[in-house]
């Protein structure tokens, strides 16, 4: 009998391929697609196939035809400013419309989108904690974040539209973890870590072990909707910098707002916006996420910051 | 910065047994979702202490604050929030076993630099209604003045008269079934005297109200200094209500009324009772 197969976006990534190998070890063949350079074959499980291609142009549509998944996991949101706002707007919004197009034009059973928390916003007026019916502020401030919206909004769409598809939508905190080169991962990793003088807000991180095998949960249930994902409980921003062994950086916000926007210009750097989820609180509630699929994370707080930063 | 405060203040074990005997929900680290921290905390509550010795405050009722969900509602009076921190130290160091009340910060303080940090260490939160249904969900007691800045800011020849109360607080309750303590304190009324509101200068510096005290012109700045009143804090027993939370305004007026009528009756005895401002 023929495998299930898996489709999974963003197969460059540290999460995607970390995925790929569990889905491999449950009986899915696995097709991985990413737009980037993709990885090596040895880096995946055996019998993967590899696919370079757009989100948004015809080679996706190749993919589908070709290898029919009944389970598509859209991880490969470009998250990353490097790539020019125009460019983001093409992969992750018209990519993400196109995928759920295909989704439904070839019978895909089960979809999951990979959104992210960063859409609510860190914001002096929010509350704690967050829940998945609550408003998307960050567009207010940084009209930049107005594609991972998009992305979002479209997701939540096709759950709803299209029944005869089981969409799942997930929005992690910060996604962390040894394997992981996100914009969080790398700030972290740095000798000495800003911390926004006079603000200390609670801040969660997510152990890239334990979003996988949310993700895992999801891709082997039948529930659909939205979900918040957070790891084990929330921090003040100070007590992870301390984890990390590197030296706190008092920095006045207003100065590391302008750095970031000139940095931003010239190299890939952290997004402007991330300065706001330091300094504002943005606590998300994921008791709906861990009702639903019985999940809960494993890593503690303590080594999801060492096992980040590898100390 | 708090707990920098709390090292530098001289030792209070009163202070430290009730922080550390708080049954909070906390993580591994000892801070809850809203950034409460007993450390942290040690310092805000040793600076309230002296505050609370200050005003010398007689409590009376403490043993009514049932366990469990409640929201604490005082009259509001004095033009700065010493009533609240006299209504939540007694909470903390008088009832048994420590009550943390938690005080619902105006937004703007979230705004503010370290303010914000202090607030959200020492437990306080941003004033939201969900952020309330949130707590008194996860059966946390809650402070809520629903006279407002219209309590607190109002003139001396309006003292110890409630302002209309707010309908926010019985909603809540209602959806949350979360029982009411009325509270009534009397003193802070006259630890600053007003008797003008100065509008052009709260237009100005974006304040809710400005007071003018009677001895400004011959004290200056000083005149701001509270008076060394002596605080009558009584706890009434707690009010349970029953209907619906999004019952038209009229049916909830009736129980605000109720609340309201028991806070006024506790503030006249209050004041009946009392035999010098400063005794």
């Amino acid at each position: 009998m023929d495998r299930e197969v898996a489709l999974v976006t963003g197969i460059a990534g540290g999460l995607a391929g970390q995925v790929a190998h569990a889905l491999h070890d449950r009986g899915y063949h696995v097709v991985g697609v990413d737009y980037r350079a993709l990885p090596s074959a040895s880096a995946l499980p055996e019998g993967t196939t590899l696919v370079r291609a757009h989100y948004n142009k015809t080679g996706i549509e190749d993919v589908f035809r070709r290898h029919r998944p009944s389970l598509v996991l859209h991880l490969g949101r470009v998250g990353n400013l490097k790539e020019q706002l125009e460019k983001r707007f093409e992969l992750n919004v018209i990519g993400g419309q196109k995928i759920t197009a295909l989704c439904l034009k070839y019978g895909v059973r089960r979809l999951v989108v990979l959104s992210t928390f960063h859409i609510y916003g860190a914001d002096p007026m929010n509350h704690t904690p967050i829940s998945e019916d609550d408003p998307l502020r960050a567009g207010t401030e940084f009209p930049e974040i107005a594609d991972a919206i998009q992305l979002d909004n479209h997701a939540v769409n096709t759950l709803y539209r299209y029944p005869q598809m089981q969409t799942v939508v997930l929005r992690p905190c910060n996604v962390v973890g040894p394997g992981i080169q996100n914009a969080m991962s790398r700030f972290l990793r740095q000798p000495r870590v800003p911390v926004m003088m006079g603000f200390d807000p609670m801040v969660q991180l997510v152990h890239e072990r334990d979003l996988i095998s949310a993700i895992l949960a999801v891709a082997g249930g039948t529930a659909i909707g939205v979900f918040n994902v957070a790891g084990k409980s929330a921090l003040p921003w100070s007590a992870v910098v301390d984890m990390t062994g590197a030296g706190r950086v008092p920095v006045p916000s207003s100065v590391a707002f302008a750095y970031l926007r000139v940095a931003s210009l010239f190299t890939s750097t952290l997004p402007p916006y991330l300065v706001n989820f330091i300094k504002h609180p943005c606590v998300i509630s994921d008791e709906a996420f861990r009702r639903t699929f019985g999940w809960a994370p494993q890593v503690d707080e303590v080594e999801t910051v060492r096992s980040t930063v590898g100390g | 910065m708090l707990k920098t405060l709390a090292a530098i203040l001289p030792d209070d074990p009163v202070v430290e047994h009730a922080v550390d005997s708080l049954e909070l929900e906390r993580n591994a680290l000892g801070y809850d979702a809203w950034g409460f921290h007993a450390e942290h905390c040690k310092g805000a509550a040793k600076l309230a202490h002296y505050i609370y010795r200050y005003f010398r405050p007689r409590i009376h009722g403490i043993e009514n604050l049932p366990p469990g969900r409640v929201l604490v509602v005082p009259n509001h009076s004095g033009q700065l929030p010493f009533d609240g921190l006299v209504v939540a130290t007694a909470c903390m160091l008088e009832a048994k076993p420590p009550r943390l009340v938690r005080g619902m910060a105006e937004r703007w303080f979230s705004t503010l630099p370290y303010v914000s940090e202090v607030f959200a260490r020492s437990g306080s939160v941003l004033g939201d209604p969900v952020n309330c249904r949130n707590l008194l969900e996860a059966d946390n007691a809650i402070l809520v003045f629903p006279e407002g800045a219209r309590g607190s800011g109002k003139t001396w020849d309006r003292r110890y008269q409630l302002q209309p109360f707010g309908r926010g607080f019985m909603r809540l309750a209602l959806e949350t079934h979360t029982p009411v303590v009325p509270v009534a304190v009397v003193g802070a009324e006259e630890s600053i005297l007003s008797v003008h509101d100065a509008k052009l200068l709260s237009k100005l510096f974006g304040t809710p109200y400005w007071p003018v005290p009677p001895h400004l012109p011959m004290v200056g700045l000083l005149a701001y200094l509270p008076l060394p009143t002596r605080f009558h804090v009584t706890f009434g027993e707690p009010m349970h209500f029953e209907g619906r939370w999004d019952d038209e305004d009229q049916a909830i007026d009736e129980k605000v009324r109720l609340v309201m009528d028991r806070v006024q009756g506790m503030v006249d005895e209050g004041l009946r009772r009392r035999k010098s401002v400063f005794a």
